[in-house]
């Protein structure tokens, strides 16, 4: 930030629920989050069954940082630098596939997936041999910090992160709600990709607890009868959870039992079995006992998931569908979005194709609830970048009184960690900006020690 | 990438014959209910066992052949799934497109072929472009397609179509348009 006051102004103001628009244009607002968010987060790159064979890889970035996260011959998945340790050419141009090793282009140095270096050209009489450049030396890089979670591979660029669990923290409970329905965990497909002109944060913000969005951004959904159930208050009885770094939305759920309840958004009997022997008694009592059951969640900085049941045929039950989704950042005004579909591994066929339907007909490209959403978003970022209006100051208090007090109380006996609402309110978005401006200022870590 | 099942023998139709000239006019017509948004006409053209796919095409290394992704679409629809975008977009609610986008598909480089069926499959460029609003940059997708039209007393119908676009990020907000 070229003046540090500024940036201090910005976050104090954010930390209040009054958000300057800035936040979602600024370029020097930006660079700070390249170096201390995608500097120091937990960032997501790929799942663990995106390749599942020896050999396979996907090229995954952290903002502009290439990385080809691979599975090698012995069946170890690695994150290796998509940088070659010559001259920087990146060694990967592909975006998916399956090679025991990668060559650079520019001068035939090889490397095995591995990342070890196996081939110098001329190795003796350009370099001296291995007695003047041991090969062993010079394997692609890994990023400081690589680690996983239910096959969801993270990499930190900072040396000193904490531990991937520690920076999950409580957000694990509901995390698993999404990614392991059953011991074996999820299969991933995809990514759909696309840019939209809208800074990364709206979406993050959005999907971590925008309950009130719902009834009208999306009541063309509702219009058609894509749900079962579409009472416009029908958000209101939901609950809004943030713990640590994530947080999301929820439905409450009609009376009923466990098996019941998770039967009414329209699993099969045998995947609601696997669910009941798979998660903890706490996890269970979301459900069972409380009577929620997650929808949209963003774990920071820029995770996000979706869980939602629509009909996939005329008068038809309702059929869910779980979608991963990475806001990856552009710029300050532009974001590549990659949303996956994806299914318990377990699951009956039947189930998995008729929740790939449910999938594409209301999320990613074409999906019906998204194409709304970012209709929304492009459109704050370009008032976000006005001369005038960036520094207009964004109401994002919902739940608060003018004097900042609560105006509802966390929950009691709520069964998961965290702090939860019931209702309509921005504890959630505030939430997410606030460790925003925690890393923004560099104190995420040590508020933590 | 195939036009058809790969087992089945397609006989080319010459840009001379009348088969070929039912097809442009179809495809141009279909591409004038389109930009003129008149899906409910668009929809008429669809037979009710219609497929319309559009995989997701991805950068892989060495040939096209891996380019498209087995298991992951943009749309995988059929007659009920696109009745539903169109009454979607007939609502007072579809953002979206609300204004509407001004789009103008480009229909080009048309080649037919006869199916030991009877029925015609055709493949054809598109490039589609689309305006929204005062501010913004135009967008563009450019892709082939592949579609199998069915002879019915109604004339043609539109049975399959498969969307390859050449984007492996696509650079439109959305597919809140029919390609």
């Amino acid at each position: 930030m070229g003046e540090h006051g500024r940036l201090e102004r910005l976050v104090a103001d954010v930390r209040q629920g009054w958000i300057p628009a800035a936040v979602y244009s600024d370029r020097e607002v930006f660079e700070q989050e390249v170096e201390c968010v995608f500097g120091r987060a937990w960032v997501y790159l790929a799942h663990e069954s995106e390749i599942p064979e020896p050999g396979d890889y996907v090229v995954r970035r952290v903002v502009h940082d290439s990385f080809i996260v691979v599975r090698d011959e012995h069946g170890v998945v690695r994150v290796l630098a998509n940088v070659c340790r010559h001259r920087g050419m990146q060694v990967c141009r592909a975006e998916r596939g399956n090679a025991s090793h990668f060559r650079c282009p520019y001068h035939g140095w090889t490397y095995r997936n591995t990342g070890h270096l196996v081939g110098v050209p001329f190795h003796e009489d350009a370099y001296g041999g291995e007695r003047e450049f041991p090969k062993a030396e010079f394997g692609l890089l890994s990023p400081p910090r690589v680690a996983s979670y239910n096959g969801l591979i993270f990499v930190s660029l900072d040396p000193n992160a904490p531990a991937l669990q520690d920076y999950l923290g409580g957000f694990r409970y509901y995390l698993d709600f999404y990614t392991r329905q059953s011991p074996v965990g999820l299969e991933v497909h995809g990514p759909q990709r696309w840019r939209v002109r809208a800074n990364w944060k709206i979406g993050a913000e959005n999907f971590c607890g925008d309950t009130y969005h719902t009834p009208y951004t999306h009541q063309s959904i509702a219009e058609i009868g894509l749900f079962a159930e579409h009472r416009p208050g029908k958000r209101k009885e939901g609950v809004v959870y943030f713990a640590d770094r994530g947080g999301g939305t929820t439905y409450k759920l009609a009376p009923g039992s466990f098996e019941e309840r998770l039967r009414s958004v329209g699993y099969p009997d045998e995947m609601v079995e696997r669910m009941a022997q798979t998660w903890s008694p706490e996890q269970r009592a979301l459900v069972a006992e409380a009577g929620f059951i997650v929808s949209a969640a963003t774990l920071f900085p820029n995770l996000s998931f979706v869980h939602n049941w629509p009909r996939v045929r005329e008068g038809g039950p309702p059929v869910p569908f779980i979608s991963l989704r990475l806001w990856q950042p552009v710029s300050a005004g532009e974001t590549e979005v990659y949303s996956w579909f994806a299914v318990d591994r377990l699951a009956p066929e039947e189930f998995k194709r008729d929740s790939y339907r449910s999938y594409l007909l209301s999320f990613g490209t074409s999906g019906m609830f998204e194409q709304d959403d970012v209709e929304n978003w492009t459109s704050i970022t370009a008032v976000a970048a006005g001369r005038w209006s960036s520094q207009i100051r964004l109401h994002s208090r919902m739940g608060l009184s003018r004097e900042g007090r609560l105006l509802r109380q966390p929950m009691d006996g709520w069964p998961g960690p965290g702090r939860a609402f019931q209702g309509f309110g921005e504890y959630n978005q505030r939430a997410l900006l606030e460790v925003w401006c925690d890393y923004m200022q560099g104190a995420r870590e040590e508020a933590r020690v | 990438m195939r036009a058809a099942p790969a087992d089945e023998r397609l006989e080319r139709v010459g840009s001379g014959e009348a088969d070929y000239h039912a097809v442009v006019d179809f495809l141009h017509r279909e591409a004038e209910l389109l930009d003129e948004r008149r899906w409910r006409e668009w929809l008429a053209l669809l037979a009710e066992d219609v497929t319309y796919e559009m995989p997701v095409r991805a950068t892989g290394a060495r040939s096209l052949e891996t380019s498209v992704l087995p298991d992951m679409d943009h749309f995988r629809e059929d007659h009920f799934t696109l009745r539903k975008r169109v009454e979607r977009l007939e609502t007072e609610y579809a953002w979206t497109e609300d204004p509407p986008s001004r789009t103008r598909h480009v229909v080009t480089n048309v080649r037919v072929f006869r199916s030991p069926s009877g029925e015609l499959v055709a493949r054809s460029y598109l490039l589609l472009f689309r305006s929204r609003g005062d501010t913004r940059d135009p967008e563009w997708v450019c892709a082939e397609r592949t579609d199998r039209l069915r002879r019915t007393e109604e004339g043609l119908k539109l049975v399959w179509r498969r969307v390859v676009v050449d984007e492996s990020v696509l650079r439109t907000q959305n597919l809140a348009i029919f390609l």
